[in-house]
């Protein structure tokens, strides 16, 4: 202002349409950033889920692999507790049968279920009793069939009968059996022996 | 060395072109010179007169098809108030001995002058062209000064500046300012009408008679001058008799250049009476230079018009034959000239 009798106004290159301008693009890329900042969590809330989606599979691979033992393990459990339960019956019907198979006049005393075999203990009147009433249907049964006598107070006869069955078949199945017995430490039940009081 | 850092409003200025919009209101018409400048110099120009000494809509529209280019647009304006003048000093305690700018807007040129206009005259042209705005209104003065600068800084001579319908007449002695005032041609009508009249008829000495105050100051302007022929004999016998023989005060240079605009320009005289109006107003004005006490008197040779509206040859006719007078007269684009001081202005 050296000459001039009045000031200058304030001259900006920021003039009304300038400033429309800014406005409008302001938001515009203020909308954008906005947008760009939402597709961001967006995609860090995804790959969040992602993770955690990842975790969940495996753990659900970890429990089918692990349910899948056990279900190995119960299964084989199942064949087990079959096959003692067949066993059970075999021995029921053993027992019953071999109970048919005693006659009157011969008393047992004792009697031993063994896994291929039985031995039984008794008094009998006399040996042909023996012979002809029980050794006979018990060589019927077992392959091999043993007997010893001895004299009891009242003029009868003890004796020991041992029967054995020559197995060949169940081989696959005691195999088994040994697997079980590895796989859990339980308590094996020992149903080797019968003890049956007359 | 140090590098100046750019501001970013400089930065930003640097962009963008200067539109300088200067106007310059006549009796009955406008003139509006536009310039575009960068940082190089004027890259274009534009100079367009339109019928009408205010804000017209094609004026407002012609405006703003430059202005809407740039942010940096000036509208400078040739201060054209009636009330206005120069003071020959710049001494806020002596200012009052010469004139009252109480009401005035008033600033000082190099320490040496004031230059003032009525306070109420800015308010009102700001508020007629509140459409386009002003950023620079400039007083006449400034650019008769700006205009004369080789001869002001040098010479003891009068110097008029001579507009559509006023006149700024300054008298300077190498550079300080002697006397200055400001003639407006509308407001003395009735007067100048009866003086125009006796001119032609005959004699201005039979204006005695007339009781009209300008008469009177006429008349006393030529027996002043008369009385003083005796300090001016040199100055009186090259401007009647020889112009060939130059003297000691007469500038040949300039002469030899007004000769060459004579040739160039039309004689588009706006006619006798305004130029008569104009002498008379001189006249006056010169007798009233002589014969306040306020002003330093210094007898006057050589008179300097710059004239941006192509006065006649009998202007120069009359100052020389009626008041001795060396005239030269030099023409000058108003427009451009305020454009050139609104470029002083923004450095």
């Amino acid at each position: 202002m050296k000459y001039s009798y009045i000031k200058p106004r304030k001259k900006s290159i920021f003039t009304s349409e300038i400033q429309l301008l800014i406005v409008f693009f302001g938001i515009t890329i203020f909308m954008l950033f906005l947008t760009y900042f939402f597709l961001v969590f967006k995609d860090y809330r995804f790959t969040q889920d992602k993770i955690d989606m990842i975790a969940q599979r495996e753990n659900a691979d970890i429990s089918i692999v692990d349910m899948e033992k056990k279900i190995t393990y119960i299964e084989k459990q199942v064949i087990l507790s079959e096959s003692i339960f067949t066993k059970n019956t075999v021995l029921k019907d053993s027992i019953a049968n071999m109970f048919d198979l005693v006659p009157q006049r011969i008393t047992l005393s004792e009697a031993k279920l063994l896994e291929n075999g039985l031995v039984l203990y008794g008094i009998a009147p006399n040996k042909d009793v023996y012979d002809f009433m029980l050794q006979a249907p018990l060589r019927s049964i077992f392959h091999r069939t043993y007997s010893s006598f001895y004299p009891a107070d009242n003029g009868w006869i003890r004796f020991v009968s041992t029967n054995y069955v020559d197995k060949e078949v169940e081989v696959v199945e005691e195999e088994m059996l040994l697997e079980d017995a590895e796989m859990i430490d339980e308590d094996a039940t020992d149903y080797e022996e019968v003890e049956y009081e007359n | 060395m140090m590098l100046k850092v750019p501001t970013l409003n400089e930065f930003y200025e640097s962009l963008y072109l200067k539109v300088l919009v200067n106007i310059v209101i006549g009796n009955s018409k406008s003139t509006v010179y536009v310039e575009m400048l960068n940082s190089s110099g004027v890259v274009s120009s534009s100079k367009e007169v339109f019928d009408a000494p205010y804000l017209t809509p094609e004026i407002n529209e012609y405006i703003n098809s430059f202005t809407k280019e740039s942010p940096y647009f000036y509208i400078s304006m040739l201060d054209s108030s009636i009330s206005q003048g120069a003071i020959p000093t710049c001494d806020k305690q002596d200012i009052s001995n010469f004139y009252d700018i109480t009401t005035s807007e008033y600033k000082c040129y190099d320490d040496k002058w004031i230059y003032y206009t009525n306070k109420s005259d800015i308010y009102e042209i700001q508020r007629a062209y509140e459409k386009i705005g002003i950023d620079y209104m400039f007083s006449p003065f400034v650019i008769l000064a700006n205009f004369f600068d080789d001869k002001i800084n040098t010479y003891l001579a009068m110097f008029i500046l001579v507009e559509d319908d006023s006149l700024s007449l300054s008298v300077f002695d190498t550079s300080k300012l002697l006397y200055a005032e400001h003639l407006d041609m509308n407001i003395e009508t009735e007067s100048e009408e009866l003086l125009i009249d006796v001119g032609l008829d005959d004699d201005i000495e039979l204006d005695e008679d007339d009781d009209n105050s300008i008469d009177l100051d006429d008349i006393d302007a030529l027996d002043d001058i008369d009385e003083l022929d005796d300090f001016g004999d040199i100055a009186d016998l090259d401007s009647i008799e020889e112009i060939n023989e130059f003297s000691e005060t007469q500038d040949v240079e300039e002469e030899l250049l007004e000769q060459a605009e004579e040739e160039d320009i039309e004689d588009d005289s706006t006619g006798f009476n305004e130029d008569y109006q104009r002498f008379s107003l001189i006249q006056s004005s010169v007798n009233r230079y002589y014969k306040s006490e306020k002003f330093e008197s210094k007898f006057l040779e050589n008179v300097y018009i710059a004239d941006s509206v192509g006065v006649s040859s009998d202007l120069k006719k009359y100052l020389e034959e009626e008041m001795f007078l060396n005239v030269y007269i030099r023409h000058v684009e108003l427009a451009s000239e305020v454009c050139k001081v609104a470029k002083m202005e923004l450095l």
